[in-house]
C-alpha cells in the first residue's frame, strides 16, 4: 500500500513536468479517430498541428444542392466538449438554414449540443441540411418561405445561387463544384 | 516432477461497477462505448481529463436516469447554463443516485 502512495507522489510530479495537452485536444482526437468515412465530406487541417482550427468541404450528391462544394470552418474551444464548436459557411449560399454571413441555424450546433455528441453528429446534421433544408427554422426568411411555398421554384434559385446567381438583389458565391 | 515455487506475483484489477452485467460482458468487446465516459470519452477506470490518477480521486457519478459519467466530467457540464441542468444522455433533469441503479 505504501508503494502505492509514493508511485503516486511520482507520478503527480512527472506529470506538472509534461506539457499540457488541452481536454479539448485530448477529446477532439478521440473525435477524428472515430470520425466515419463519408463520400460526401471531407476534412481539411490547415496547420496540422493545430487541430481546433479546421475546414469541412461538403460535395453533396442528390438533393437541391446536387453538383455544388461548400465550404465549413470548424473553430473548437478549449471548453469542448462542454460547448459546441462554432461551425460557419465560408461562402456566401442560398439556404433556408445558412445567412449570408455563413451562420449556420443547426440545433445541435446551438440550444441542443450536449457534450456526449462529437462530430461525426455534426457532420450528419450539416450534411442533412443540405438534404433537406428546414424551412421551419430560417436564417435566411426568404429562401425558407419560397421552399415552403414553391418547391420547384426554390430548387431552381437554389441551382442558380451555386452558379454565382443573384436572386432578390443578394449575389451567391458560385459554388459549383466542377470549374 | 517436484515443483518449487521461488517467488510469486499477485496481479489484480478493479472495475466501477457501473452496471454491465455479466451477460453485457459477453458482448462488451463489440460495444466498448458503454465502458466510457460519455462527456470525455476516457474509461471509467481512467479518469478525466483534469485529474492524473484514476480511482477514488476521480469517482464516478451515477444518475437516477442510469446514466453514468465521471463526476468531474458531468459536474462541469451541469455548471455550464446551457445544460439546464440535464442529464447529457437523454435530457432529463440530472438527479444523482446514491449509488448504480439498477436498469
Amino acid at each position: 500500500m505504501l508503494k502505492i502512495w509514493s508511485m503516486k507522489k511520482n507520478e503527480e510530479t512527472a506529470a506538472k513536468k509534461k506539457p499540457k495537452v488541452s481536454a479539448a485536444q485530448i477529446r477532439l482526437q478521440k473525435d477524428l479517430t472515430e470520425l466515419e468515412e463519408f463520400k460526401t465530406m471531407t476534412t481539411d487541417f490547415p496547420d496540422p498541428a493545430d487541430l481546433l482550427h479546421f475546414n469541412l468541404i461538403i460535395t453533396p450528391d442528390e438533393g437541391f444542392y446536387k453538383g455544388g462544394k461548400f465550404l465549413f470552418s470548424f473553430n473548437i474551444s478549449t471548453n469542448y466538449p462542454h460547448e459546441p464548436p462554432k461551425v460557419k459557411c465560408m461562402q456566401k449560399i442560398y439556404h433556408p438554414n445558412v445567412d449570408t454571413e455563413g451562420n449556420v441555424c443547426l440545433n445541435i450546433l446551438r440550444e441542443d449540443w450536449k457534450p456526449v455528441l462529437n462530430l461525426n453528429a455534426i457532420l450528419v446534421g450539416l450534411q442533412f441540411l443540405f438534404l433537406e433544408p428546414n424551412a421551419e427554422d430560417p436564417l435566411n426568411k426568404e429562401a425558407a418561405e419560397e421552399l415552403r411555398r414553391d418547391r420547384e421554384a426554390f430548387a431552381k434559385n437554389a441551382s442558380l445561387s451555386m452558379r454565382g446567381g443573384t436572386i432578390r438583389g443578394q449575389t451567391y458565391e458560385r459554388v459549383l463544384a466542377t470549374p | 516432477m517436484k515443483v518449487a515455487v521461488k517467488q510469486w506475483h499477485a496481479v489484480a484489477y478493479w472495475k466501477w461497477d457501473t452496471g454491465a452485467t455479466t451477460e453485457q460482458d459477453a458482448n462488451a468487446d463489440e460495444d466498448a462505448e458503454d465502458d466510457v465516459c460519455g462527456i470525455c470519452r476516457v474509461s471509467f477506470e481512467g479518469c478525466c481529463p483534469t485529474c492524473k490518477m484514476p480511482g477514488d480521486d476521480c469517482p464516478l457519478i451515477w444518475g437516477q436516469c442510469t446514466h453514468v459519467f465521471h463526476m468531474h466530467c458531468l459536474l462541469k457540464w451541469l455548471n455550464t447554463a446551457s445544460s439546464k441542468q440535464q442529464c447529457p444522455m437523454d435530457r432529463r433533469t440530472w438527479v444523482t443516485a446514491e449509488r448504480k441503479v439498477d436498469r
